[in-house]
């Protein structure tokens, strides 16, 4: 078991440094000038000559790429051209915003697709079962971006059911930052107003952003399950005059896991890349809207920072993912 | 998505006779081949999608505009027809390009394994960990926006997903006796790539293959949307959704008319692609 | 006592404490809400609260209401400076050039320390080294260095610039947030391997102005609480937040719940249905920017004859553009000098004419038009239009003499790259004068060798030049008028540009916000505001 859990931080750090140097790589081999972005439309040759100098953007891009490394190593992902502070702290403060949505959106995703899946697969062909395929139909179809306009139209704008973008209410001062997470902040802080701000705005965000991933999951419960019961031990299960409801609490939900878990990782990754424009129009101040920004102003090192980040959470699910394997099915062994 | 599924899925007619008692994909048949022709013939019926009319911007539907027109006075339906070319153009271009790229990778690392299979393997990792939306905005801003560069940008991002699914029924090929035996009659690898691996890969690829195309123009809409796609007055329906979207107060129409254009696509692909798993696979759905 | 009834209890007690948090929350929100003003807008461009390294709009706005500078323009009267450190101030000649003189009033920092000349001296030096964005003004174009200042005593500061300056220009640029006067003991307190503080001050305030800095939280919002040292009092507003809402669809439902108080960034069709609201009061704010065609002069390019650049002058329909695209948020001008700045010329040169411009890209050898790259911007333009729309209507009014311009978006960044690199060929963007002076248009838009807008449009004209040197340092007015009025007209004939409008920026309030003024330099007074 540790020797596997070593052997896949080793792998993880392998893909890490690829991740590096892929968007080095590319960030580099921009044609375009991130002196002239960050120094603004009125500066002049000797300014923008000064700001390259200062950066080290003159150097060459082995040596940049040293550079960068070496400070990586010591904890240190460079400046952002664009903002002249550490990418650390920049990310500290943006990152948590994103981290937020993202656990309330597998939470919904999860409370919304599983159910769902489990109805869908014991009502097969029925009813019920066409609603909730509909739905991940739907659900896996439409652009995010657009799904936001109307959530806010229709629940904010014209129903005045949820608040509006943001992620407290204008009057609800921000809880002291512990963990940057407004829910547990407030909680900290014994603000339950605050609190229950925080869990109104994020509401819609999260469901949007989750709406994605409750459909993927719908289908994934739904044909494992529907493998599962039509199993041999399954249906002797039931011929031994077990109920539906025992057949499905004692094996179809704890082997129909499996392939659950699996989407649970890859959501990560969705839902990171469906963050950066749900944050767009629900004007979240997480790391989507940076990335975003950071790119627009080929702020590099930004871009870097957002990737590696990025690329880290997506890995650290993986594994996590990959162990609960064993927790559900005892036959699979680290070795 | 796609587990290792079998080439045994019977003969072409029994897959058809599978296939059209379906409804799921039957619909999804339809409506694709629907958009095809609206694809295709479309643009001969309708007039230019860039001509303008400031005086009859942001119109309600009409009879003159069936769909309303956007701010600059433009036909909403003459642009929403004009787009499915783009669209599905690049969600069929950008399949086909990682399909190719990702089943070379993925028969290389599966035949020749050891090091050859690490790192193919290792590489399709980190590709998989970069955040999809954020390497295709990089690569979009260091080429310059465009149409070709979004689907390199989304290529990218999605051949590793092939790679592995041919890499995985490779290896699980080649065990079988039908590879052994063409190996045992002196057939050089690439033949038993060509001739035995990749067409007893086919269903797998084809599943998988309908779902990417519906993902690419999602992924390519989004890039659209945030400004890093096809240029104005390029009638792209994800920059159609973001241009219009300053105006949803004033002329709902002219964005939802192409969100639901690519709600409909992607949605088509996606029946297609279960009715085609199913098919392959009587074993799971329904 | 049952288990039961025990976690009953419990329970009951949980919500009082919830009701009575609620109810708190509630009234303390109710008090808050009249003495808070809330601005909703895009403020993206935010990287920076140190009034000297803040180069954009967002920074300037806030940075306005945190420090003072020496002088100021008040309210919407840009032509005549007012006093604000400076009680009083003199321009004497020298040998070498001129000297201004200021007197200090007496003022107090917002961490309770007076106000000296060490602390204008410092906020100026530390610019000159620390070389931010903004410094050009104080070293191109004042020319002045660390030397230049001096205090002879704690309430008089000195400043002598040379002959290539003129003090007029120096004196308005000393109005913008670039000599927004600093504590400089607060500043030199948290200095970090000689920064001059500006890590620290990039989210603290350590300023004079009505407000200072209750925190920043970074894409969320700004909030400013009212400054109890501070020599402009504010009466009814005690505190300023700036919520970021990028999107204008978001600020149109946030103003109609009544969240926000202010709306930043309408569109003009959203803007003009808020001027027919009763519940809303739309604001047209007077701008000095011009949107602007450029095209490139150069050897070999289209616009190579200046015949052709006068053909595109003529197709451009300014008032379609300005009737539908901008619902009248811009106004039709044609010279490079905005209305509004003594030296602008009101006449209009290019009456639409599709007939004489095609008759000009005859007469230039292109009968049949020819096609050409259009670099624009993404993202929003000056007026609130989306820059795309506006492409797509240059590119239809081109369309119609026969040139075919292949829009090519960027992102700001690039564009300017190319653009600086003398690389596009035809590209529409937005310019705005650093200061509210003739000469900040005069100089880059005419003269070459600034390497600024002419330069990039590879327009090399000795005579425009030499003109725009000339007015720049000339201290006579009416020679002065004189001197923009033939550079304007030789700009308006010859040069690399098809002005397209002059815009407005457009803001909705809510009725009950009164004193709201934001004048052509960008600059809001948020101590002037009450809210009913």
């Amino acid at each position: 078991m540790l020797t596997y859990i070593l052997r896949r931080l080793a792998l993880m750090v392998l893909v890490l440094w690829g991740v590096t140097l892929g968007a080095f790589l590319i960030s580099h081999a921009l044609p375009s000038d991130p002196a002239a972005a960050a120094m603004g439309n009125n500066a002049r040759e000797e300014q923008l000559a000064d700001f390259r100098e200062r950066n080290g953007l003159n150097k060459p891009l082995a040596t940049q790429y040293v550079i960068y490394m070496g400070q990586l190593l010591r904890g240190d992902m460079g400046t952002s051209l664009r903002t002249q502070s550490g990418i650390v702290s920049d990310l500290r403060a943006f990152f948590p915003a994103t981290l937020e949505l993202t656990l309330v959106a597998v939470v919904f995703a999860l409370l919304i697709g599983l159910p769902l899946g489990v109805i869908a697969a014991l009502w097969q062909g029925r009813p019920p079962d066409l609603l909730a395929r509909t739905f991940a139909l739907l659900g896996g179809a439409t652009p995010v971006y657009w799904l936001a306009i109307l959530a806010l139209t229709l629940f904010h704008e014209r129903l005045g059911w949820l608040p509006g973008p943001g992620r407290l209410d204008v009057y609800s001062l921000p809880p002291p930052t512990h963990t940057g997470l407004v829910l547990i902040d407030s909680l900290l802080a014994h603000d339950t107003a605050v609190f229950w701000d925080g869990l109104r705005h994020l509401i819609l965000p999260a469901l949007v952003l989750g709406a994605y991933s409750a459909a993927l999951l719908t289908r994934m419960t739904r044909s494992a399950l529907l493998e599962v019961l039509s199993q041999d031990y399954i249906r002797t299960a039931r011929s031994k005059g077990l109920t539906p409801s025992r057949v499905l609490g004692k094996h179809a939900v704890r082997n129909a896991a499996l392939p659950v878990l699996t989407v649970l990782g890859s959501l990560f990754g969705s839902l990171l890349t469906g963050a950066v424009l749900t944050e767009t129009i629900f004007s979240w101040p997480g790391i989507g809207g940076y990335a975003t920004t950071s790119a627009i102003s080929l702020d590099f090192p930004a871009v870097m920072g957002v990737t590696l980040i990025a690329g880290l959470a997506y890995s650290v699910v993986n594994l996590l993912v990959d162990l609960a394997y064993g927790f559900f099915d005892p036959r699979i062994s680290f070795s | 998505m796609t587990a290792a599924l079998t080439s045994e899925s019977g003969t072409g007619s029994a897959v058809w006779r599978r296939f059209r008692r379906n409804s799921g994909a039957m619909i999804g048949l339809v409506l694709l081949v629907a958009l095809l022709l609206i694809a295709v013939l479309g643009p001969f019926f309708v007039g230019s999608p860039s001509a303008q009319d400031l005086a009859a911007r942001l119109s309600p539907p009409s009879s003159t505009h069936l769909l309303g027109t956007d701010q600059l006075g433009r036909d909403v339906l003459t642009r929403v027809v004009s787009g499915s070319r783009i669209s599905l153009g690049i969600g069929v271009s950008v399949m086909l390009a990682s399909l190719l790229v990702g089943s070379a990778a993925g028969l290389i690392a599966g035949l020749l394994g050891g090091w050859w299979d690490e790192v193919i393997m290792r590489v399709t990792d980190v590709f998989l960990a970069f955040p999809s939306l954020i390497l295709a905005m990089a690569i979009s801003a260091a080429l310059g926006p465009s149409l070709t560069n979004v689907m390199i940008a989304v290529a990218l991002v999605s051949w590793p997903t092939y790679a592995r699914l041919i890499r995985a029924q490779v290896l699980a090929l080649r065990e079988r006796e039908f590879v052994e035996a063409a190996r045992a009659l002196g057939s050089s690898q690439s033949r038993v790539a060509f001739r035995h691996l990749l067409p007893n890969s086919l269903a797998p690829l084809l599943v998988q293959g309908s779902f990417d195309v519906g993902n690419a123009i999602l992924t390519a809409a989004g890039l659209g949307f945030i400004g890093f796609g096809a240029q104005p007055p390029t009638p792209e329906w994800g920059a159609m959704v973001s241009e219009t979207r300053n105006y949803i107060a004033q002329a709902p129409w002219a964005s939802s008319a192409p969100a639901l254009a690519i709600l409909i696509t992607v949605l088509a692909f996606n029946l297609l692609g279960d009715g085609l798993r199913d098919v392959f696979d009587p074993r799971k759905g329904v | 006592m049952s288990q039961q009834a025990v976690s009953a209890r419990k329970r009951q007690m949980f919500s009082w404490g919830l009701a009575l948090a609620l109810s708190a929350g509630l009234s303390l929100a109710s008090a808050q809400r009249e003495s808070t003003l809330v601005i909703g807008g895009d403020f993206s461009d935010l990287i920076t609260l140190d009034p000297g390294a803040s180069y954009e709009f967002s920074g300037s706005l806030v940075a306005g209401n945190l420090y003072d500078t020496l002088v100021i323009y008040e309210g919407n009267d840009l032509k005549t400076l007012k006093p604000r450190l400076a009680s009083s101030w003199t321009v004497t000649p020298t040998a070498s050039g001129s000297r201004i003189t200021f007197k200090l009033r007496d003022a107090k920092f917002s961490t309770g320390r007076t106000v000296t000349a060490a602390d204008v001296i410092y906020s100026l030096t530390r610019v000159i080294a620390l070389k931010t964005p903004s410094s050009f003004l104080l070293t191109d174009v004042a020319n002045i260095t660390a030397k230049s200042l001096s205090a002879p005593d704690a309430k008089t500061v000195v400043m002598d610039i040379p002959k290539t300056a003129n003090p007029n220009i120096v004196l308005a640029l000393l109005t913008f947030n670039v000599a927004g006067v600093i504590d400089s003991t607060e500043a030199k307190a948290h200095e970090k391997a000689g920064d001059f503080g500006t890590a620290w001050l990039k989210d603290h305030s350590a300023g004079s102005g009505p407000f200072m800095l209750n925190r920043w939280d970074r894409s969320a919002q700004v909030a400013l609480d009212v400054n109890p040292n501070a020599f402009r009092k504010s009466p009814n507003i005690k505190r300023v937040i700036l919520r970021y809402m990028a999107e204008s669809a978001a600020q149109q439902s946030s103003l109609n719940s009544g969240e926000i108080d202010v709306a930043w960034n309408y569109t003009p069709d959203a803007f003009k249905a808020a001027q027919s609201n009763p519940k809303l009061r739309a604001l047209k704010a007077e701008t000095f920017s011009l949107s602007y065609l450029g095209m490139n002069s150069a050897k070999g390019s289209p616009f190579e004859d200046a015949r052709v650049r006068e053909a595109v002058r003529y197709a451009i329909d300014q008032d379609g553009m300005i009737d539908s695209l901008l619902q009248g948020l811009g106004r039709k001008t044609q010279t490079i000098v905005p209305i509004g700045l003594a030296g602008s010329d009101p006449k209009i040169y290019y009456p639409y004419n599709i007939a004489r411009a095609k008759e000009l890209l005859k007469a230039a050898g292109k009968a049949n038009g020819f096609s050409v790259d259009f670099l624009v911007s993404t993202g929003s333009c000056s007026g609130g239009v989306p820059c795309q729309d506006l492409a797509a209507k240059v590119q239809s009014d081109l369309a119609k003499i026969g040139i075919k311009a292949n829009i090519k978006q960027m992102v700001n960044s690039e564009l300017y790259t190319t653009y600086r690199a003398q690389k596009a060929t035809l590209i529409q963007a937005d310019w705005s004068p650093d200061y509210p002076d003739a000469d900040g248009n005069g100089t880059p838009l005419s003269d070459y060798a600034a390497k600024s807008l002419a330069w990039r449009n590879s327009w090399n004209n000795a005579a425009a030049g030499k003109l725009a040197q000339t007015a720049a340092i000339e201290s006579n007015a009416a020679k002065r008028l004189a001197q923009y009025g033939q550079l304007t007209a030789l700009l308006a004939k010859d040069g690399p540009f098809a002005i397209l409008y002059q815009p407005y920026k457009p803001i909705v309030t809510q009725t009950g916000i009164q004193g709201f003024n934001r004048n052509a330099n960008g600059d809001v007074q948020f101590e002037k505001i009450s809210k009913k």
